[in-house]
Formats: C-alpha cells, sequence, structure tokens
C-alpha cells in the first residue's frame, strides 16, 4: 500500500480534514465514471483497500444517522428488556423496558443505565450479589473477547415486586461492525404469583426466534439449533451459482461446501469415453460437498449448476472446524449423507432399469421439490444429460407427459400441473428418494 | 433497508430478440451501503428498469459492501452504488445511483420497450 493511499487522520479542522478526505477518495478512485459519480453526488461509499472496510462518505453518514433514530424508536417499542453493549462493555443504548425496569426496582438485578460499564458494574455489585455479578462479568467477557458466542445466566434475586428469578442472555450482535454484544434480561418468575407462566416478553421472543429461523431458505441450515446456526453463520458467505458452473469436478479439492437456496445442483459420474450420468440431486433440502463430514477433502463426482440461483457457501477448512465442534451439524449431516447415499443408489438402479418416461417423471419430481419456484427452464438436452438417454428420447417423453396434461413444457419452461399424476407416471424411485420434510417442496 | 445479500429473483423467461424467441436472464450484482441514500435510490432505480425492460428475465443479488467489504473488494468494485452485469458477457458496469435509465440498458445490452 503507497503512503499517499492512506486514509486521512482525523485530528485535524473539519475543514482540513475534509479536503484531506476529499483528497484520498481521489486517489483511491481513479476511473472517471467513478470520479463524475462522485462529483454529482451519486455514491455513498468507497472501499478502503487498506483496512478492507468500507468508508462511508459524509452525506450518506448523515443520512444513516437520521435512520439510527428510527432504530431507536423500534429498539425502545419492544416489550423486553434489552441492552447494547459496545466493545468494552460500556451500554450504548437501553431500551425503554429496561430503563423502566431500573427505576421501578432500583439496583436489584445488576442494573446498569446507559453510560455504566457493565463489566465495572459486576465488579461492584454489592456483597449479597457479589458471586452472580461475578460469574456474568466472567461470561460477558468471554462473549466480548468472542471466545464464545453467547452466554446465559439464571439467577435469582429480591426486587420490590418479591422473589424473582431472572435469566440474562448476553450475546454477539454478528452483523455489527465492531463487537457489539446485545443483553436481553427475562423475569421468568416472581415467587410472589401462585404460577409460573411465560410472560408476554418470553412468547415474543420466540416468536422473533421463530422468524429468525424461517429466514433461512436453506432446509439443512435451517433445521440447526440456533446455537449452531450461530456458530456457522459467521463464515457464511451469500453467492449467485451460474446454469453451468461446475462448483466441483471430480478428483479435485472441494475448497468450499455449498447450502443452495434457490437452485439445484447436480452430482454427475464421469466415465471416460461416455457423457457424465447425473446420480444425485442437491437443492435447498442439503449441502454440496457433505463427503467432508466423512473426512474427505476431495471430490467424487461433477457438481454442476442447473438454473442460476442464489447459495451461501463457507470455506471447507472453517466449515470443518465448526463441524467437529457442533454435535447437531454432524448429526444432520450424517442424516443427509446418508438420505443422498440413497438417492445415489436408488438413481443408479433406476438409469439402468426404468424407461426413460418414468425416470423423466421422478427427475421432475425430484428436481420440483428442491425449488422454491413452480416453473424452472430446462432444455431437452440438458434433460437427455441428466438421464443419460438420447435427445430424441427425452422429447418423446416429454411429449407424452405433457399430453396426459401432467407437465407444461413450452420453450424449455416447464411447469409441474398435476403432482398426484406425475408421482403415479413415475418409477417406484421417487418414492424411496422423495424428501420427507413436508415444508421442502409444497406448494 | 435489508442489510445484507439476497437476491430479488426473476424466473427464467422469455425475452425476445429480433424475430426469434430465446431464454436470455440477465445476472446482475448491485453493491450497496446499507441504507444510504444514494444506495437506496439505486435499488428503487433498478427495480423500475426491471420491470419496464426485463420483466421476469433477470436475477439480481443485492450486495451490501457495510456487511461484505471484502466481496466488493474481491470483484474490483470500490464505490457504491455500483452496478455490475455478470452475464451475458461482457462484463460491464454502471457506478451511481441509476437514475439514468439510457446509460444503464446501454450497459445491460438490453433495448428500451417502449412506455404503454
Amino acid at each position: 500500500m503507497s503512503p499517499d493511499t492512506k486514509l486521512p487522520a482525523r485530528n485535524t479542522s473539519d475543514q482540513a480534514a475534509a479536503a484531506a478526505f476529499n483528497g484520498w477518495i481521489r486517489r483511491v478512485v481513479k476511473g472517471a465514471a467513478e470520479l463524475r459519480a462522485l462529483d454529482d453526488g451519486e455514491l455513498d461509499a468507497v472501499m478502503d483497500p487498506a483496512t478492507g472496510s468500507a468508508i462511508l462518505l459524509p452525506e450518506a453518514r448523515l443520512a444513516l444517522n437520521g435512520s439510527s433514530r428510527v432504530v431507536r424508536g423500534v429498539f425502545d417499542v419492544l416489550p423486553g428488556q434489552v441492552c447494547v453493549l459496545d466493545s468494552a462493555g460500556t451500554v450504548i443504548m437501553a431500551n425503554d423496558a429496561w430503563r423502566a425496569f431500573g427505576a421501578r426496582h432500583g439496583g436489584a438485578g445488576l442494573s446498569v443505565r446507559e453510560g455504566d460499564n457493565f463489566l465495572a458494574a459486576c465488579r461492584t455489585a454489592e456483597r449479597a450479589e457479589r458471586k452472580r455479578a461475578l460469574a456474568v462479568g466472567a461470561g460477558l467477557r468471554q462473549v466480548l473477547m468472542g471466545a464464545r458466542l453467547q452466554f446465559r445466566y439464571e439467577y435469582v434475586c429480591d426486587t420490590s415486586a418479591g422473589h424473582c428469578t431472572f435469566t440474562l442472555l448476553i450475546a454477539q450482535i454478528a452483523r455489527a461492525e465492531a463487537s457489539h454484544v446485545v443483553v436481553t434480561r427475562d423475569n421468568i418468575r416472581e415467587c410472589k404469583r401462585p404460577r409460573a407462566s411465560p410472560g408476554p416478553d418470553r412468547t415474543g421472543r420466540r416468536k422473533f426466534a421463530n422468524l429468525a429461523r424461517a429466514d433461512v431458505p436453506n432446509r439443512l441450515l435451517a433445521a440447526l439449533p440456533a446455537q449452531d446456526y450461530e456458530r456457522l453463520r459467521g463464515g457464511l458467505e451469500p453467492v449467485t451459482l451460474t446454469y453451468g458452473e461446475a462448483l466441483y469436478e471430480p478428483g479435485q479439492q472441494m475448497r468450499h461446501v455449498y447450502f443452495p437456496s434457490d437452485c439445484v445442483v447436480s452430482l454427475l459420474t464421469v466415465v471416460e469415453g461416455h457423457r457424465a450420468l447425473e446420480v444425485g440431486l442437491v437443492g435447498r433440502e442439503g449441502m454440496v460437498g457433505s463427503r467432508l463430514a466423512l473426512g474427505i477433502t476431495q471430490s467424487s463426482v461433477r457438481a454442476l449448476v442447473q438454473g442460476t440461483g442464489s447459495a451461501v457457501r463457507m470455506g471447507a477448512a472453517r466449515f470443518m472446524r465448526v463441524f467437529r465442534q457442533s454435535p447437531a451439524l454432524q448429526r444432520t449431516l450424517f442424516q443427509f449423507t446418508d438420505t443422498l447415499m440413497n438417492q445415489v443408489s436408488q438413481t443408479a438402479a433406476c438409469n439402468c432399469f426404468h424407461v426413460v418416461e418414468e425416470r423423466l417423471a421422478r427427475w421432475l419430481l425430484m428436481t420440483r421439490e428442491r425449488l422454491p419456484a413452480g416453473e424452472f427452464h430446462l432444455t431437452h438436452e440438458f434433460l437427455a444429460d441428466m438421464l443419460g438417454v438420447r435427445r430424441v428420447g427425452v422429447t418423446t417423453a416429454a411429449s407424452s407427459l405433457q399430453r396426459q396434461k401432467l407437465i407444461r413444457y413450452r420453450r424449455g419452461n416447464i411447469r409441474i400441473l398435476d403432482q398426484k399424476g406425475l408421482e403415479a407416471a413415475a418409477c417406484a424411485c421417487y418414492q424411496h428418494v422423495r424428501i420427507r420434510d413436508p415444508e421442502a417442496g409444497s406448494g | 433497508m435489508a442489510a445484507g445479500s439476497h437476491d430479488m429473483a426473476g424466473k427464467p423467461a422469455r425475452a425476445r430478440k429480433g424475430d426469434a424467441a430465446v431464454t436470455t436472464v440477465v445476472v446482475m450484482r448491485l453493491y450497496i451501503a446499507g441504507g444510504a441514500p444514494n444506495s437506496v435510490k439505486a435499488i428503487a432505480n433498478l427495480q423500475a428498469i426491471c420491470e419496464q425492460h426485463l420483466r421476469s428475465s433477470y436475477r439480481l443479488e443485492l450486495i451490501d459492501v457495510c456487511e461484505y467489504p471484502q466481496r466488493a473488494l474481491d470483484d474490483g468494485v470500490l464505490v457504491t452504488p455500483s452496478l455490475t452485469k455478470v452475464s451475458p458477457g461482457p462484463a460491464t458496469n454502471v457506478i451511481g445511483n441509476l437514475s439514468d435509465t439510457g446509460s444503464v440498458l446501454a450497459a445491460l445490452g438490453v433495448r428500451a420497450r417502449a412506455m404503454k
């Protein structure tokens, strides 16, 4: 990095700092189109190659500060007690519910206010609370240092409302630029009450957690317990997989694992002197690269993307580190690998014994249940490659299925019109390899 | 503005090229900076352009450089908003809030569809 592309320091006067910042942008951004957009005020951020981060331009920063007021408003509306700490453990934001609890119950239950340092509050807690405060402080320090993703602590204390049991959850905010953490506190039981009941705060939080899981399009990732998914999430990178792209070739090292969201990846066996033949299909129900779970780092198949779509991927080495630490991920992946092996062996038998029309029906049903869209694009050539038959065989089989009004096939776009009918037209293999999760493939 | 990188997808569909009906899906990446004003404008402008001129035959990936800066650097993107056409080739790039529809269409290699 040459010295003239270093981001200027901000300890000069405002005017000088603005001039230096402007000069820096013009040294980093040299293209005519970029400079024109900069002069027209159409840019928001410039990448700093030295630090690898995005530097917001002043106008964008001011506008975002405005939107942070909206965030603050939303934060205050939340019924649960929530506060956000910076990397030093200082409370930078506490919502209305957190502040109201502090005002109501005084210093009970580790009450800290905006501007207070949570770690310091734990160190200087009153004698009666010293033990639990030190435990919370130790947990918070581990989360701040990144040694753990979250820390949960249950404690009992006396408040003006009586004898209460609290659950304190300290968790990293994965999407924050710096290492901020969020602290939530739930009053899970007040001993004055005859029966413990999940209050509105807990119900709300559970709903919020479900919402977050529903947001994950890949079913394998969505099925993981929240803690295990969090372990993976930091290393997941969104990518677009393009039609015809080969993710792996036989014998090559698998550098990434892929979790498809709305595309399907074919696993092809390559036999010398013959066309590649499809032996497996992976979509949003699974993962491409599951061989890593068996400790094998080389691919035995060609993994070919069918139709452009999105996925998330993760470096193989990092994935293996998380895999070794997460029994739930191991269990999920072993189950998926078993399902995939079942699919591969069934497909091999199917390719050998069943007629093209039955195989095509099976293949269309398998593809459909792995894609969120009701219609998908496939050419006859592509289908012929997947099924290991000549193009004319696919044309005849597709025409037959169309005549029976089971599918509509126009210029490569296929829509399944009669799911039950197509299942009846498929060979029995489909019932052995269909996805059992009712959520995948619905609609 | 939702942060992160996600798809605003259209499924493959027919687009007209001359007299022959062909299937062309335009794959694009739009690099934005969170909910910053020009980024928000760029998304709105691009959505309008796609709906009018590409119908459903496009795929758009939004990449928030505040969350995925390395992705932008790896792709050689230095400023946001920045739109890259990935396929069909050749790859092209448009910088700014995409208010100039003509230059966006030219970069995407799409002929303007007459307004109804």
